[in-house]
């Protein structure tokens, strides 16, 4: 069930990145995307339990900590690539303030 | 070993953030680092052993380097060291050689990483190295082509996530290993953000207009040694399982054919040697335990006609046909097409051969197509005119790096050809020739007389993205049989 919104919310980005016309809103929808992948690495790492994976003393069913650190990284460097293409598209913006793809494209393209 | 390894891998990322605070030493570090790594890949091709460093408990991480990943990594290191070079009295900024250091230093890093997570920093880190190397003049069409880059191999490494994350599950383990047992859908999702972001068939084709469009340096760093960065772990992942064999097979043969037959048509000098890269592509993935070689002769004749394209007096083969080039110049454009056709005497001929001789028969009969094919591109280069005293063009001058960096790249080639010295017997020599003829006579029969304008529309950024879809579909479907 989880699974199925997990994979519901990548393809909504999917989508979002062809069907929205404006530069900024694809951005948004490429953001969306890869929230829907960490989530499934969310998902994944708690398929043995849910609690932190701090020992305590006792034991309980730990969720899979490799799993959420690796897409920790994956998180920092979505988010970077992130800034930089809104510091892209604000350079952009001033030649094509409408931001839609296809006038920025057309201007551009040899 | 193990400590230079890490040492080395890891010296690009310190060398490159130095070159911010010691600006005046930035290229020096460059050309330090590629002469390093020279050094180093030429010492692991000649031992030939296969060096393996595991992180204790790490769930899979670890770096391979073999003498396969030994080829890449000459290549570029080569192509690095040429680039910096030709760039050394262009008076660029310190950001881009921290830049081309750090995009080195990660390439390297792809070439020997044996799990999916280092693969996958690895080449988000390419990625973003490399738009910063193609926003670097700051125009409004170099951010443009640069975003859509930077958003293609954003999304198609999206969904190599997935897929990563689905081998953990499978085996706990992110190790290449690993892909054999894990679920159908994990190597098709993979396998996607590797072709995408390599530019394999229809999946590549936002290579042409990124490719063309950067600075020339820029060109030949992205289509020498960047595009390589993919097809490695492709390459050493279908060595690792052989039933993947086949679909690399299918799908190089399409990307051959497709970047050959829009090249043959292209009039524009970059844009059809960024077509004809993803036909080579094509030819690098066809053989996987060829795909070193191939690649190491690849990078170096297209940095190489990349360095020199940019500095011909036009892009337009048309006009190009018209102004005669200088002789030195046309002798060294000669030497890389002709390696690129897979001329004897030359290291294309060798990797040709070697790649030809790993293929099924079936493969071998489509590929040799193939390779007419690219002779006819390159005789567009071939036979363009030369005069021994051209006269002398206004605000065009060759530097002094300039001559270095395209010698040392041809020189490069001549050099290569000692790594298959069987490649020269008699059957493949005619072989050779005769396709390279063949090649030629079609240009001058056919190709030369027509004007043929191929449509772009598949190169529109939504038709990229869209394609992706396209092929996760035809990946099932070629799982599923």
């Amino acid at each position: 069930m989880l699974e199925a919104f997990v994979f519901a919310t990548i393809l909504f980005g999917f989508f979002g990145i062809i069907l929205k016309k404006n530069l900024m809103m694809k951005i948004i929808a490429m953001d969306v995307m890869s929230t829907g992948v960490i989530a499934y690495y969310v998902l994944v790492a708690s398929r043995g339990g849910f609690f932190t994976p701090i020992f305590s003393g006792e034991t309980v069913a730990y969720a899979d900590p490799v799993p959420q650190a690796v897409i920790l990284t994956a998180i920092v460097i979505g988010f970077s690539i992130q800034a930089l293409m809104l510091v892209g598209v604000m350079k952009l913006s001033r030649d094509n303030p409408t931001l839609e793809t296809s006038e920025i494209e057309k201007n551009n393209t040899p | 070993m193990n400590q230079i390894t890490i040492v080395w891998i890891a010296l690009p990322l310190f060398l490159g953030f130095s070159g911010y605070l010691l600006p005046k030493l930035d290229r020096y570090f460059v050309l330090g680092m590629a002469l390093l790594s020279i050094a180093y890949g030429l010492q692991r091709y000649v031992a030939a052993d296969t060096l393996t460093l595991e992180l204790i408990d790490s769930f899979g991480v670890t770096l391979v380097v073999d003498s396969l990943s030994s080829l890449f990594i000459l290549a570029n290191a080569i192509v690095t060291a040429a680039v910096v070079i030709y760039s050394w009295q262009t008076g660029k900024s310190a950001f881009f050689y921290t830049q081309a250091i750090i995009l080195h230093g990660s390439v390297n890093a792809a070439f020997i990483c044996a799990d999916f997570m280092s693969l996958y920093v690895a080449l988000e880190v390419i990625g973003i190295a490399a738009f910063l190397l193609i926003a670097y003049p700051r125009s409004d069409r170099s951010i443009w082509v640069g975003l859509r880059y930077l958003f293609v191999s954003n999304t198609a490494m999206l969904f190599y996530l997935i897929g990563a994350v689905l081998v953990y599950q499978a085996n706990h383990s992110f190790a290449y290993a690993g892909l054999s047992q894990a679920p159908m859908d994990a190597i098709v999702l993979i396998f996607l953000g590797l072709l995408t972001k390599s530019g394999v068939f229809v999946s590549g084709m936002w290579l042409p207009l990124t490719h063309s469009e950067a600075e020339t340096p820029v060109s030949a760093l992205l289509s020498g040694v960047v595009v390589k960065a993919s097809i490695f772990p492709l390459a050493r992942l279908a060595l690792m399982t052989d039933d993947l064999g086949l679909i690399l097979a299918v799908f190089s043969i399409g990307s051959a054919f497709l970047g050959v037959s829009y090249a043959i048509f292209e009039t524009d000098s970059k844009r059809m040697l960024a077509l004809s890269t993803i036909s080579q592509i094509g030819f690098v993935l066809a053989v996987p335990a060829a795909s070193g070689f191939y690649a190491l002769t690849h990078g170096l004749a297209k940095a190489a006609l990349f360095l020199i394209a940019g500095n011909l007096p036009s892009r337009n083969l048309r006009e190009l046909r018209q102004t005669p080039i200088a002789l030195p110049l046309w002798i060294l454009l000669v030497l890389a097409s002709l390696s690129v056709a897979g001329f004897p005497l030359l290291a294309g001929f060798g990797a040709k051969t070697l790649t030809l001789a790993g293929m099924a028969p079936w493969q071998e009969a489509v590929m040799n197509v193939a390779t007419v094919g690219t002779a006819i591109v390159f005789a567009k280069f071939i036979f363009l005119p030369f005069s021994a005293q051209p006269e002398a063009k206004e605000g065009k001058k060759y530097t002094v790096g300039f001559w270095i960096a395209v010698l040392i790249l041809v020189g490069g080639l001549v050099a290569a050809n000692g790594i298959y010295m069987d490649a020269y017997t008699v059957d493949s020599l005619l072989k050779a020739l005769i396709k390279i003829g063949i090649g030629w006579l079609i240009y001058f029969l056919i190709v030369q007389r027509f004007i043929l304008k191929l449509p772009r529309g598949m190169e529109q950024f939504d038709q990229l993205i869209g394609v992706m879809s396209l092929m996760l579909v035809l990946l099932f479907g070629m799982m599923l049989t």
